[in-house]
């Protein structure tokens, strides 16, 4: 890169939606310079699109809409004079903390001497589901329908078939039929939903929408718009079994299947990812494998709550600050962090132990749902901590503390630390 | 009038926890819903869900009205406490014949006592005027 | 709709690769004596290139499949080396990263020599027999005994080349009439009378010559002045299109041996010039009635993925990001597959000519094709050449964000809009979507944009700008709910979700 523009940075946030507001509040209070880039026209990312409530039970006891939980850290960033860049994209981001950014009318470079991501995630298409069939108008994935209806005031269509029960698809059950529309169903491959309980209930329930699990979509049909689905109920290898096909009028298909954090930054620049998550790789500190960069909230791992992408974000933000001002002890991989039997991956992927280290904390999700289980953190036959769970499930994140007195324990075993459920 | 005697199950919505409990439950007395049993809460508000959603489920409702002038073309809006759910279609109507000029603030009032609901609606997004 | 009746000395039925190129090439011309050559293409579609012209691998092909004598011989050999110029003028861009034939086994031998030695009949330059040593300085870690080189084998954007085609036509006074489903052809007069040809909406074009292009349905049109003796029958092919990030896996066109009968050339990879990887095709015949049945298949998907990981061993399952399948229109039918030669000619109506059994190699042949036709058309009116033909584009043509930084920076400082990201996945900006509905055609489908400008083609398939379009679409061109299609037929959205109006403003 040779931009005939530099600029300098100490700090720059990739990202103002949730993940990014958090950390370029908390690396503001840490007193570093910091300048936050959004891609969009305003500042709260998904967030503004997501205006049922339920946002910041954890953080505000209170159960606010998506924008209104933006409002209150744009409130906050503002309050901090914190220099923000709106529809500005990053085109490029090189391993030595370069990035070539995009606005109207100007081509920038900006070196960094520390970088947070938090780009968020999209999510998964048609493409990666390989459906067969036609490709008819009105096939749309949930989020993209919700940005139509909510910000956009347009209904993609009046009849609605739904994939995947992820927590937009039921929420969008909901919102499509407040509006008038008709949701015939939801078809969820796996035996469980992939939502939140709550959205179950208050989405699909209350308003008579059925929910079928184990059974996925295997033709669309239709030339021009959508005039129907076929589904069938899939077998314990998630194959369609013949003979159980329906046929499904619809005009619309929203997709709910998954989303996938968005790295293509990271890749370019060199950081490692994880083949699971599809984030990046970092310790407890949140930092990726290249030194000063940073990875939080959705581009990390795909999270359940937004109250924990802030947390998550604040502990990067902090960091982030802590490296410029060259107080971050960092080096060498540490102590590794495995998931065990149970556990589909846990975040951090390693840590470093300090003398005296603060508590920390280890987000994972289980792979399949269980009634009164146990989540457990080892290190070899020691077990560090142990916690009873009435309900675990794979579509709500495990968040567990590690005492001091823990960490010390397993930086004297010189092991891996495991976590499991069962 | 006979009671039934079901056995009902429930996602607490109250937190994020989500607690699922098994309630059992005699209807169609004429006292109304009477709760006999409950397992699974981690907490008393458990308890007290239950006992609302047997008896009068409440919901907090989220739309959005129309604005004139403004950077966006729409005001996200909800209803500022929960409201039964069986008055769900009744609130949606009065909102659908509302709209707003810009600019607005998070948490101005559209409507009060929506269908006779005891709560206002209110706007949770900030719609600056169109430059 | 509108009701025009226009009179042409030359109509196109079908405004695929073919019938494009035979527009620009009548468009370099006048009729002798000085007067204006009048030429219209007319096409079902909303847009051009709809049809089997934006759906196939998008390969320029060297000439080594084709017997010696036959026209697809003849006219591939002659359009490749056609193309740098033809792509040169019209900005369209072409790669020639050349083609690997491999004989895998002893067994596939005979076959690759076959290749060979049509090739050289064919006149096909630069050939080589490689053993497996040399074949890895092309291609690293490919297996095989020995394989064929042919340099001259190239990668194109095919959409892109009849888009380009299309415009540099209309820019040169061709007219396109889109949304014009021929439904009828008739010679009211006596023999040398124009052509009548309308449109299933009630529109008439009079024509004294008519050049059948349409591809799929190039016998239904010929049925239409009464020739009854020719078929089509469609044969799917299938792909996947991989992501960008194998950008650079593969360095050339590697092909297996064909066997006698294949109806293609086999399921294999091919890059894109936009830096994809496209697995397949397939080839199924479907059903009659059912031409333009383009539906993905459980089984052949299964297929492809698995050939996907046999070749490409560090696939991804979100490598995969979009299938499609094109048809090619075969004369000949299922029981005997394989393959059929062009069939360019006047046919017994006079001023009508056909075109049957385009398939491949029609997109490499298509500028060899379109001077064929013109001399056919000759015969009836005498062409000069005009010395006021245009034949470039004008202005940038290409994607900005390949472009040099330096030369980025210095256009953004005169088009703003180029520093504005509407397609993230693709880093296309709001200036080159304007330039995209802004197109010469007038044509304003989600899909023209698409093909225009690569925006929705990446790996989040328009989850990002598709929002961003309808926007950009609805505050700056006036666009309603009702207004958006993808494709013809193929509606966006059902209304608005609040009337604009709303009720009592307060």
């Amino acid at each position: 890169m040779s931009a005939s523009k530099v600029i300098e940075r100490d700090l720059v946030v990739i990202g103002g939606g949730p993940a990014g507001l958090a950390a370029a509040i908390a690396a503001k209070e840490a007193g570093c310079d910091v300048v936050l880039i959004e891609r969009d026209r305003i500042l709260g990312g998904i967030l503004n699109q997501c205006i049922h409530d339920g946002f910041g039970l954890h953080r505000f006891g209170e159960a606010l809409s998506g924008p209104e939980y933006a409002g209150r850290f744009i409130a906050q960033l503002k309050g901090l004079d914190v220099p923000v860049l709106q529809n500005t994209i990053v085109l490029n981001l090189s391993s030595d903390r370069k990035l070539l950014v995009s606005r109207m009318g100007e081509l920038t470079e900006i070196h960094a001497k520390a970088i947070v991501l938090a780009m968020g995630c999209r999510e998964r298409t048609r493409g990666a589901l390989s459906i067969p069939g036609h490709r008819p108008s009105g096939v749309y994935t949930a989020g993209a329908a919700q940005n139509f209806v909510n910000m956009e005031n347009i209904m993609p269509g009046k009849r609605v078939c739904i994939l995947g029960s992820g927590d937009i698809g039921l929420i969008m059950a909901r919102r499509m039929t407040l509006e008038g529309a008709k949701v015939e169903a939801v078809f969820e491959l796996l035996p469980w939903s992939s939502g939140l309980p709550r959205n179950i209930r208050q989405c699909l329930v209350d308003y008579g929408i059925p929910l079928y699990l184990s059974t996925t979509v295997v033709n669309i049909s239709g030339m021009g718009r959508l005039e129907g689905i076929t589904v069938a109920t899939v077998d314990d290898k998630r194959q369609p079994v013949a003979g159980t096909e329906k046929f499904f009028p619809c005009d619309t298909l929203l997709l709910s299947v998954g989303l996938i954090p968005e790295n293509e930054l990271a890749r370019e620049a060199g950081v490692a990812l994880s083949p699971i998550t599809g984030g990046a790789l970092v310790d407890a500190d949140c930092m990726t494998s290249i030194p000063g960069v940073f990875s939080c909230g959705n581009a990390l791992h795909v999270h359940d709550l937004v109250d924990r992408v802030s947390e998550e974000a604040e502990r990067a933000g902090r960091a982030a600050a802590a490296f410029v001002a060259g107080k971050l002890s960092s080096g060498g991989t540490g102590v590794s962090i495995l998931p065990g039997s149970g556990v589909r991956y846990v975040m951090p992927d390693h840590m470093t132990i300090p003398e005296n280290p603060e508590e920390t904390t280890l987000a994972f999700r289980v792979t399949t749902p269980k009634r009164d289980g146990v989540v457990r953190a080892a290190a070899g036959d020691t077990i560090l901590k142990e916690e009873k769970h009435p309900r675990l499930h794979p579509a709500e994140m495990v968040w567990m503390r590690l005492s001091v007195e823990a960490l010390r324990e397993l930086k004297k075993s010189g092991k891996a630390l495991e976590v499991s459920a069962s | 009038m006979s009671e039934n005697r079901i056995k009902g199950e429930f996602t607490c919505v109250v937190c994020p926890n989500g607690c699922f409990i098994e309630a059992e439950y005699l209807e169609g007395g004429s006292e109304g819903p009477k709760l006999l049993s409950l397992a699974g809460n981690q907490c008393k508000r458990g308890e007290t869900w239950v006992r609302q959603e047997i008896e009068t489920p409440m919901r907090t409702i989220s739309t959005s009205v129309p604005v004139h002038g403004g950077d966006f073309l729409l005001a996200s809006v909800r209803t500022a406490e929960p409201i039964p759910l069986a008055k769900v279609q009744d609130v949606m109507a009065e909102i659908r014949k509302t709209s707003l000029n810009a600019p607005l603030s998070i948490g101005q009032v559209v409507l009060k006592n929506p269908a006779g609901t005891e709560t206002e609606i209110i706007v949770t997004r900030n719609v600056a005027a169109a430059g | 709709m509108t009701d025009i009746d226009l009179n042409y000395d030359v109509l196109v039925i079908g405004a695929g690769v073919v019938g494009c190129a035979i527009a620009r090439e009548l468009a370099r011309h006048k009729k002798t004596g000085g007067e204006r050559l009048r030429v219209a293409v007319v096409d079902k579609e909303p847009d051009v290139s709809l049809g089997t012209s934006s759906r196939n691998s998008a390969v320029v092909h060297s000439g080594i499949n084709y017997a010696p004598g036959t026209e697809r011989a003849v006219l591939d050999v002659k359009g490749n080396a056609m193309m740098d110029k033809l792509c040169g003028e019209l900005k369209v861009p072409i790669k020639r990263i050349g083609k690997l034939t491999v004989a895998l086994t002893e067994g596939d031998l005979p076959g690759l020599h076959k290749q060979k030695n049509q090739g050289e009949a064919n006149g096909v330059p630069g050939m080589e027999l490689m053993d497996n040593a040399k074949m890895q300085t092309i291609q690293p870690g490919i297996e095989g005994i020995l394989g064929l080189w042919t340099p001259t084998s190239a990668i194109i954007s095919s959409f892109g080349l009849t888009i380009a085609l299309a415009e540099n036509a209309h820019a040169n006074g061709v007219d396109f009439h889109l949304n014009y489903a021929v439904k009828s052809i008739a010679r009211p007069g006596k023999p040398g009378d124009p052509f009548e040809v309308r449109s299933a909406d009630g529109r008439t074009c009079r024509s004294a010559l008519v050049v059948n292009a349409a591809g799929l349905h190039c016998d239904e049109v010929s049925a239409m002045v009464g020739i009854t003796n020719v078929k089509i029958w469609a044969c799917r092919g299938e792909y996947y299109v991989l992501d960008k990030r194998l950008d650079g896996t593969l360095k050339t066109l590697i092909y297996p041996v064909p066997g006698p009968n294949d109806p293609g050339l086999g399921i294999h990879l091919t890059p894109t010039v936009d830096g994809n990887i496209l697995i397949g095709p397939s080839a199924v015949y479907i059903p009659e009635e059912d031409r333009e049945d383009y539906r993905a298949t459980s089984a052949i998907m299964a297929d492809l993925r698995r050939e996907g990981l046999r070749l490409l061993p560090d696939l991804a399952a979100s490598d995969f990001i979009r299938s499609f399948a094109g048809n090619r229109p075969k004369q000949t039918p299922p029981e005997k597959g394989g393959n059929a030669d062009f069939v360019i000619e006047e046919t017994s109506v006079p001023g009508f000519i056909h075109l049957l059994g385009i398939e491949s190699p029609g997109l490499t042949s298509s500028p060899a094709i379109a001077l064929k036709v013109k001399d056919m058309i000759v015969k009836h009116i005498p062409l000069t050449e005009r010395t006021d033909f245009v034949a470039e584009r004008p202005g940038f043509i290409g994607t900005f964000s390949e472009l040099p930084l330096e030369q980025r920076m210095d256009l953004i400082k005169t088009e703003p809009e180029y520093g504005e990201i509407i397609c993230r996945c693709e880093q296309i900006t709001k200036k080159e979507i304007r330039q995209a509905i802004e197109n010469p055609l007038g044509v304003r489908t989600m899909a023209s944009i698409k093909y225009r400008a690569r925006a929705q083609m990446g790996r989040c398939q328009g989850g990002f700008c598709t929002p961003r379009i309808v926007r950009m679409l609805r505050d700056e061109y006036g666009y309603r709910p009702e207004d958006f299609f993808v494709r013809g037929g193929a509606p966006m959205f059902a209304g608005n979700v609040r009337s604009e109006k709303g009720g009592d403003a307060r």
